[in-house]
């Protein structure tokens, strides 16, 4: 054998030994010696009992983008509810891990739908998705592979998919509630201010269908693109001239501080409710915190973080000394469905994609310990019984660790009671 | 009427955010013939830094240390990754400059954290009703500044020996050098100057408001304000800030109105599109020199 030989020789073996090893870690990561992709009969990294087998659940979330704020909570929270678990002997004769597969999307659908396949054949399910055009971007993939997603996102359009174990009321419902409170309020007209897209979009139809079912006068104020800044110049003239009297804002804190700080320096006094991810405590921080504490509501269908019921007692414990931060509390609260699923799974000897999805469609409510809305996880009737529609109003409240308080208990305004979704909100803007 | 000075008042504290980002872009052209593209990333620094110090030292102690401090960062970037570039073509050192505004910028957002941030200013969304018309505290501020600041500049390059040698650099770098004018200082003194400028434009863009990982995307509009006025005219940096500044207010202002049909804002691309009519008509910008090609 020559020399050039000999090297290739030395080569070829050294990559068959090194494809045979990668092919032996992968494996072992997969879980082939399990019942299938994601479960595996070797214990989970850094397993509290060694003795027992490992499911994998993969998240995609954002830890650098626009939203990071809610992804890293959210994901931390997740973390937080899965270790308690499996320091309580997990799930059957498994732990469940939820740090190995967690990818960052920074925001981008595209890189979003190239790290689920990235992750894809190495997970039982999706613990977390964030985003709901994301979401949607690996919907088809997911549906095909009967791969169980959590969504982050809380678009009307979960209830028609199968395979989505979304939680809490969507952005268009708690909008409707918010118009139906401010009807109730005796408010004559209300204004949206929104982002373009699903999620401004859905809050806006939302609001636009209250409005319309309550005789209110309705303009709708969609704000610059979602990472555009906040300069909101624009909506805030829109407001002051059409004086409505509650606004709903579905935006980001720093657009809706923007806003509500903006319009109150020019003596506006209207009121403001605003979904979910328009909150977030460091707000008060800013200039606009004086206005916002007087003029903000927020609306939410899950508690406060103080909320004195066991599962929330619970995650505060689980925190230990982070902040007090919502979208923690939510990723928290939402791994009382997939540990739901797997317990009924693993009970009906159905521990693989497809068992899941069908165990998933199945459940009528779990229990969450008064962590999750009223509604949450009936997923055996069709899309009007999945969805959930009570809503709460919490207050700004500097005294409250979470710094919002409860200021309307949970209720469901007439017109989300009676409304029938035939197609995602935000489809009909 | 009210609402059109509203937009107008606006216009002027942003257009004087905008001249300030310019002048940075300016004074670096002028002297090495190049458009630095780090200057957002010197501004997000800026602004970043300003966050920590404020709430320990004060607002205006804060914006001083934190100006002074990036002008010293954009000193070591200069000494260190363009300086050895000079004499290789200008979209070399372009190209560069792109890298340094990528890595200054990312370890810059690692600072923000999860949440908001604040520059803790005194103006917040403090308002005075003058007729009618709510005039910002914080834009009367960043136009008070920039006037101080621009004036001040004015006199360092009429009435120092580095701000003379800069201008004569800039008139014709072989003929400066061969008068004794040290090149490498003036490089380095226009570097420190723009960052020290992008981190006061970049604390007022941030009055009354939050700072977040993309705060440097204001920065972009000194390019449509630099085409306007001019690559090479401190003047037309100032006079474009302000025209610019002032007629996005306007359009954002009266979007609604004018085109009812169109749900984007177009205020935001404005700019540009002065930026794209300059372009197509002058070039050389408003107050640019008009480049001579002999035939």
């Amino acid at each position: 054998m020559n020399r050039r030989s000999r090297s290739v020789g030395v080569l070829a073996t050294a990559l068959t030994v090194t494809l045979a090893l990668a092919g032996c870690g992968r494996d072992d990561d997969s879980g082939s010696g399990g019942a299938g992709p994601g479960v595996t009969d070797d214990p989970c990294p850094n397993a509290v009992d060694d003795s027992k087998g490992c499911i994998y659940l993969g998240t995609i979330t954002d830890l650098t983008g626009v939203f990071k704020g809610v992804g890293e909570p959210f994901t931390a929270g997740q973390k937080a509810f899965w270790d308690e678990i499996n320091k309580a002997g997990g799930v059957g004769d498994y732990e469940v891990d939820v740090t190995r597969h967690v990818k960052d999307s920074g925001y981008d659908p595209e890189k979003h739908a190239e790290l689920f396949n990235e992750i894809k054949d190495d997970i039982l399910a999706v613990s977390q998705s964030l985003g709901t055009a994301h979401t949607n971007a690996i919907l088809e993939d997911a549906t095909n592979e009967s791969i169980l997603i959590g969504p982050a996102s809380l678009g009307s359009n979960w209830i028609f998919d199968d395979i989505s174990i979304e939680v809490g009321s969507s952005y268009c419902t708690e909008a409707m509630n918010a118009v139906d409170y401010a009807a109730d309020q005796g408010a004559k007209s209300i204004a949206v201010v929104h982002f373009p897209g699903d999620y401004g979009d859905d809050a806006m139809v939302g609001a636009r269908i209250a409005a319309e079912e309550r005789g209110l006068k309705f303009t709708d104020v969609p704000t610059g693109t979602v990472d555009g800044g906040d300069d909101q110049s624009a909506a805030i003239g829109a407001v002051l001239k059409a004086k409505p009297d509650y606004v709903i804002i579905a935006t980001g804190p720093k657009e809706m501080a923007s806003v509500v700080g903006g319009t109150a320096a020019q003596k506006f006094t209207g009121k403001f409710i605003g979904s979910i991810p328009s909150w977030n405590a460091a707000v008060l921080d800013s200039p606009a915190g004086p206005a916002i504490q007087a003029l903000y509501m927020q609306a939410s269908s899950f508690p406060t973080w103080e909320a004195d019921v066991p599962g929330m007692e619970k995650m505060r414990a689980a925190a230990g000394d982070t902040a007090p931060n919502d979208w923690f509390s939510i990723g928290y609260s939402s791994g009382y469905v997939m540990k739901a699923i797997l317990e009924k799974a693993l009970e009906d000897d159905k521990l693989d994609r497809e068992g899941l999805v069908d165990v998933a469609n199945s459940l009528t409510g779990i229990d969450s310990e008064g962590t999750l809305p009223e509604g949450t996880a009936n997923w055996a009737g069709d899309p009007n019984d999945d969805a959930v529609r009570v809503t709460q109003l919490n207050k700004v409240d500097p005294k409250a660790s979470s710094k919002i308080s409860l200021a309307v208990d949970p209720f469901t305004g007439p017109t989300a009671e009676n409304y029938e979704f035939t197609e995602p909100c935000y489809l009909m803007k | 009427m009210t609402q059109l000075l509203g937009a107008v008042a606006g216009g002027i504290g942003v257009g004087s955010i905008y001249a300030l980002l310019a002048l940075g872009f300016v004074i670096i052209y002028k002297s090495m013939g190049v458009i630095s593209f780090a200057q957002p990333a010197f501004l997000l620094a800026g602004t970043v830094l300003v966050t920590y110090l404020s709430p320990e030292i004060g607002f205006f102690p804060a914006l001083v240390v934190g100006s002074v401090a990036i002008a010293g960062v954009a000193l070591v970037v200069e000494r260190v990754a363009i300086r050895p570039m000079v004499g290789k073509a200008v979209f070399v050192i372009a190209i560069i400059t792109i890298g340094i505004d990528i890595i200054v910028r990312i370890v810059s957002g690692m600072f923000v954290g999860s949440d908001q941030r604040t520059v803790r200013d005194p103006w917040g969304l403090d308002a005075w009703e003058v007729g009618g018309v709510y005039v910002e505290q914080r834009d009367l501020a960043a136009f008070a500044v920039t006037t101080v600041l621009v004036l001040a500049l004015f006199a360092f390059f009429r009435w120092t020996p580095i701000g003379l040698a800069m201008r004569a650099s800039a008139l014709d770098q072989e003929a400066a050098m061969a008068q004794g004018v040290n090149v490498g200082t003036v490089f380095a003194v226009s570097w420190a100057l723009a960052g020290a400028l992008a981190t006061v434009a970049g604390v007022f863009a941030a009055a009354g408001r939050t700072v977040d990982q993309n705060h440097w995307h204001i920065a972009l509009l000194a390019l449509p304000v630099i085409i306007l006025g001019g690559l090479d005219s401190l003047g037309g940096a100032v006079l474009g800030g302000l025209v610019i500044g002032i007629t996005q207010q306007v359009v954002t202002t009266y979007h609604r109105d004018w085109f009812p049909g169109l749900d984007t804002n177009i205020g935001s691309i404005t700019p540009y599109l002065v930026m794209l009519v300059v372009l197509l008509v002058r070039p050389y910008g408003l107050f640019g020199t008009r480049e001579v090609e002999r035939v």
